[in-house]
């Protein structure tokens, strides 16, 4: 999906900072970055680590509360936002995945998916989630009896089933090998594409760049560039 | 190892929660052994001491009157080390100001201070001084509650002469430790009766006893000879009338304390070893979950290179440390609690000084089985941990095989239910180990409240029962020799009587086979009001035309039942002819341990055709001190005691020891049941750390979360709470048997408050452990959760 100019950002973070206090040690974390999300985009965020983008994924997910600079999501201000206000955005325009899927151990594909289904306001049948990851034939499968892809897919039908305005991916694949970790982008892809859900990936990986409509390159806190990827390419295309 | 050191110290720290609650169950399990056994070892050597320097006879044998000769002849017996002849009598005490009779036993001692046996320690005045006859040296408690000391003056009436005698000394003697006159008082009454030691001149002249006694008392080389012994005794003396003869074993002060301190020697066993035992379970649990959480860890450790052992034994290691913390508290508590308990036997029994020591082997033994148990609890984890395959441990664990949930079979049903509850019926069925440990934990905890109250509740009831149910005279008249029916109506014309009934209280020796026990038989009419037998049940139990109605405590005993066949022997008057009686009933008695007996059949047996040597009586109300000044002066009454005396008595004296006991007990049961809940609940919490974190990442909020969490917790805490009521009454059945003993029976009762009061703080406590896994909850950090591998 293009960048349409007059189109308003369903992100806006403004100089957002974050410093971390551990006992007597102030650790920034973020040092004024800022960063606009255009609704549907596909956004990856590239940077080493400490760079900031987890920190960065984390207060635009309502995970954590920045301690400088301001973070509106579509005209609201999330800087003031409560921890109630914070869980009820999570819950109703968020979707999770991480590099460790966090599955329920003790739940089924499907009854992981349910968990987000029951408590969404205009959930997608549980079903219909697994087969946008093609895992519909393993929906009775616990955590423990599927491969590290499949259960990565099952937290992207997860966090995709309460149909989310964004899904953030924190290094989705970083636990994968190359052709699983390409199942995986696929089924994200995809999502993107068809559902028009906004994609937000950060990963250290720069050939997941090629995907995106845009790439951000974040260092020390801060965004170094913005990229704008002229003709994205799809998961089977890139090379590792 | 220092490193392995630090992290068992920080592992510490961080579940500090936990591992304090570990330490308290072994603290309490330790102060209990510790305050009980010490108690136990330091009762035993008070009275072993003390029998021992004032020389506590082996054996007494009353008789009606034998020369000084006939001393000789029990003195050549051979094994007899001593022996020595002494004239005792019970004998109305006046005292000034007082109206009710006071009984004092009159015991004669030599005129000049000996070693003799059964001796008396001074501990005021002086001995006599050998030449004054109006000398009396009087038990120390009896004169203190009757408001005397050296140098007042009593007046004695022996054989209907008045005596005026002035107190020279206060004393005690090992043979009046537990005072009290006889089998059936069964509780001492410190202010009623007591002794007093007389000079022998004086005792041989009041009662005509010139070169006389009617007490033999003797010491034997082998305690083992002494029934042979006897039975020589017993012929050489048989022309002078012998009414009974007592070991040492069953002499009553002796029997009583040595009871006491058999409970105690039992209570040491049961109690801590039912606290360090779930000290053991927690640390299990506590360590499961360690073990199972730092698996990657100890993969880690392994690929290192440390040894399986190494592992195994940080595990333990960190079970030991918490056990001896909690020892060391344990420690002080217990030996401070120690010496508490010792005090409150200063007002049962009559110590010259108790000891209190020390006992080092019992702290070490204490620390021995603390550490057994901390073992025990930490040996699965070391095992498992030890088990850990270091390649393998990298990898999430394998897959536990899952089932639906038996509700999902019926989709309409499970459809009705809330996600909340699906996700809580799942945890709890395929995790059923942890559920299952939950609910043992709770029941566990409901169990030992509902002990704690329990005995607090057995006493009340038993004392209840025993002066509302069983004795419900208001007044009982006793009388030193048997009467006809005549007394009864005698009695009855006194003044403010509505209703007399007799009563035949006499001691036999139960037989049946080779099994003897000594008791009281206590014979009363059939339809007797102011006396009934009931059982615990309080149903009535018909006392027939004849026939034995028993205890049930009794017939275990002898090894009797309904309608086997047992043999009175009397112990007292020149009655000596053995009878068989069968038992008609078996019934429960909560005081003492007698048998009971139609009143016409009993007085048979003695070959009278109707004896009494007591009578209940029921009177106008406010008419008590009336009813003493009518007596007081009557001869042949040797006691008015009054029924609601003798039960504020018992509750000042046993009352108010057992409460304090009963609290101690009730404190450490909750302490304990707080720690299984705390622990139970907080470990489920931390093995599911990143589930819920997971969860609040989805978009539940910490009170969504909470409530799964909390639902799931009480529903499993009702199901232990069901569980733990059986749980808890088997428990209190099994310390009714370990404390059983002559003097009482605890009754199997628990009230209906004790279950409701038991359950209501179990959900209490399940309701604070959330508070605190609520806490937890809202301070989890989910970007750090989430963010490690599983």
């Amino acid at each position: 999906m293009s960048t349409g100019a007059i189109q308003e950002p369903i992100f806006e973070l403004d100089e957002v900072q974050k410093v971390y206090h551990m006992g007597e040690v102030s650790v920034p974390a973020l040092r004024g970055a800022s960063l606009a999300v255009m609704p549907g985009e596909f956004l990856v965020i590239l940077g080493p680590s400490g760079s900031g983008k987890s920190t960065l994924l984390n207060i635009v997910g309502g995970l954590d509360a920045p301690t400088g600079g301001r973070v509106r999501f579509k005209n609201q201000d999330m800087t003031a936002f409560t921890e109630a206000q914070r869980t009820q955005y999570r819950r109703n325009n968020i979707g999770f995945v991480f590099q460790f899927y966090n599955l329920m151990p003790n739940l089924t594909a499907l009854e992981n998916v349910e968990l987000s289904t029951e408590i969404s306001k205009r959930p997608m049948d549980p079903l219909e989630a697994l087969r946008l990851v093609h895992l519909e034939e393993r929906k009775d499968h616990f955590p423990s009896q599927l491969s590290g892809g499949e259960q990565q897919r099952v937290a992207i039908a997860r966090a995709v089933a309460k149909q989310p305005e964004i899904l953030l991916c924190d290094e989705p694949t970083g636990a994968l090998d190359i052709s699983t970790g390409k199942v995986v982008l696929q089924a994200l892809g995809a999502i993107n594409e068809r559902v028009g859900t906004t994609l937000i990936i950060i990963t250290h990986n720069v050939s997941i760049g090629e995907m995106a409509n845009r790439v951000v390159r974040m260092m020390d806190g801060h965004v170094r560039d913005i990229h704008v990827n002229e003709s994205p390419k799809s998961a089977d295309e890139l090379d590792w | 190892m220092g490193v392995l050191h630090r992290k068992l110290y920080r592992t510490m720290l961080k579940s500090w929660g936990q591992s304090l609650a570990v330490v308290a169950v072994v603290l309490c399990g330790i102060a209990s052994y510790i305050c009980v056994y010490s108690a136990y070892l330091n009762l035993m050597l008070t009275r072993d001491t003390y029998y021992s320097d004032y020389r506590l006879a082996d054996f007494e044998i009353l008789v009606e009157r034998a020369p000084e000769t006939a001393l000789f002849k029990v003195e050549e017996i051979d094994g007899v080390r001593q022996a020595r002849g002494r004239i005792v009598q019970d004998v109305n005490v006046d005292v000034e100001g007082v109206d009710e009779p006071r009984i004092g036993r009159m015991i004669s001692m030599p005129s000049t201070h000996e070693p003799v046996l059964n001796d008396i320690v001074l501990l005021a005045g002086r001995y006599f001084d050998g030449s004054a006859q109006d000398e009396v040296i009087m038990s120390e408690r009896f004169a203190e509650e009757n408001h005397l000391t050296v140098g007042d003056r009593i007046q004695v009436s022996v054989d209907n002469k008045k005596y005026s005698l002035r107190i020279v000394g206060l004393g005690l003697s090992p043979e009046y430790v537990y005072m009290i006159r006889n089998v059936q008082s069964l509780f001492p009454s410190p202010e009623r009766f007591g002794i007093i030691w007389v000079p022998q001149d004086f005792a041989e002249t009041a009662l005509d006893m010139r070169a006389a006694c009617n007490s033999i008392l003797g010491s034997v080389d082998n305690p083992d000879q002494l029934d042979a012994i006897l039975d020589q005794a017993d012929k050489l003396l048989d022309t002078y009338g012998v009414f009974a003869r007592t070991k040492k074993s069953e002499q009553i002060s002796n029997r009583f304390l040595s009871d006491e301190i058999r409970g105690l020697g039992v209570s040491a066993r049961i109690i801590p070893t039912l606290f360090l035992g779930i000290a053991a379970l927690i640390l299990l649990i506590l360590l499961n979950r360690m073990v199972r959480t730092e698996r990657t860890q100890i993969g880690l450790m392994k690929a290192y290179g440390y040894s399986n052992l190494t592992v195994a034994l940080h595990y333990i290691e960190y079970a030991l440390l918490l056990s001896v913390l909690g020892c060391i508290g344990g420690f002080f508590l217990g030996q401070w609690m120690s010496f508490q308990m010792i005090q409150l036997y200063v007002d049962m029994y009559q110590f010259p000084s108790l000891q209190a020591r020390i006992y080092p082997y019992v702290l070490t033994r204490s620390m021995g089985s603390a550490l057994v148990f901390g073992v025990l609890g930490a040996v699965a984890a070391a095992i498992q941990a030890a088990n850990i395959h270091p390649a393998e441990s990298m990898r999430p664990e394998s897959p536990k095989i899952a089932h639906k949930v038996w509700l999902e079979h019926w989709p309409f049903a499970w459809r009705q239910l809330s996600f909340t509850w699906k996700m809580i019926l799942r945890n709890i069925s395929r995790n059923k180990f942890r559920a299952g440990l939950n609910v043992f934990g709770v029941s566990i905890s409901t169990a030992l409240l509902i002990m704690g109250f329990f005995s607090q509740d057995a006493m009340d009831f038993g004392l209840k029962f025993q002066f509302e149910e069983v004795q419900r005279e208001d007044v009982k008249l006793s009388f030193p020799t048997e009467h006809d029916i005549e007394t009864l109506y005698d009695v009855a014309r006194f003044d403010h009587i509505r209703r007399a009934e007799p009563l035949l209280e006499y001691p036999f020796e139960v037989r049946s086979a080779w099994r003897t026990k000594d008791i009281v038989v206590i014979g009363m009419p059939r339809e007797a009001e102011l006396q009934k037998i009931m059982n615990f049940k309080k149903e009535m139990v018909d006392v027939g035309a004849t026939g034995l109605v028993m205890s049930d405590h009794l017939a275990d005993e002898l090894q009797v039942g309904v309608g086997s066949t047992v043999t009175l022997k009397p112990l007292m008057g020149r009655v000596t002819k053995e009878k068989e009686v069968t038992v008609r009933r078996v019934s429960q008695q909560f005081l003492g341990t007698s048998a009971f007996m139609n009143i016409d059949a009993l007085s048979r047996v003695l070959d009278e055709p109707f004896a009494m040597n007591a009578a209940l009586l029921r009177i106008d109300e406010g008419s008590g001190a009336a009813i003493n000044r009518q007596f007081k002066d009557v001869a042949g009454i040797s006691a008015v005691s009054f029924s609601k005396d003798a039960y504020n008595g018992l509750v000042e004296s046993l009352g108010k020891s057992m409460a304090i006991m009963n609290t101690i007990l009730l404190i450490f049961a909750g302490v304990i049941s707080f720690s299984i809940i705390y622990n139970v609940t907080t470990v489920a919490l931390s093995e599911r750390q990143r589930e819920l974190a997971s969860l609040r990442v989805l978009g539940l909020s910490t009170t969504e979360v909470g409530r799964i969490l909390y639902h799931e917790n009480t529903s499993l805490g009702v199901v232990g709470i069901v569980c733990g009521i059986p749980l808890g009454m088997g428990i209190c059945r099994i310390l009714v048997e370990a404390y059983s003993n002559d003097l009482y029976r605890l009754p199997y009762h628990i009230e209906r408050r004790t279950f409701v009061i038991s359950i209501l703080l179990t959900l209490f406590f399940v309701l604070l452990a959330n508070f605190a896994v609520r806490r937890k909850i809202q301070r989890l950090d989910l970007v750090e959760v989430l963010k490690e591998r599983e």
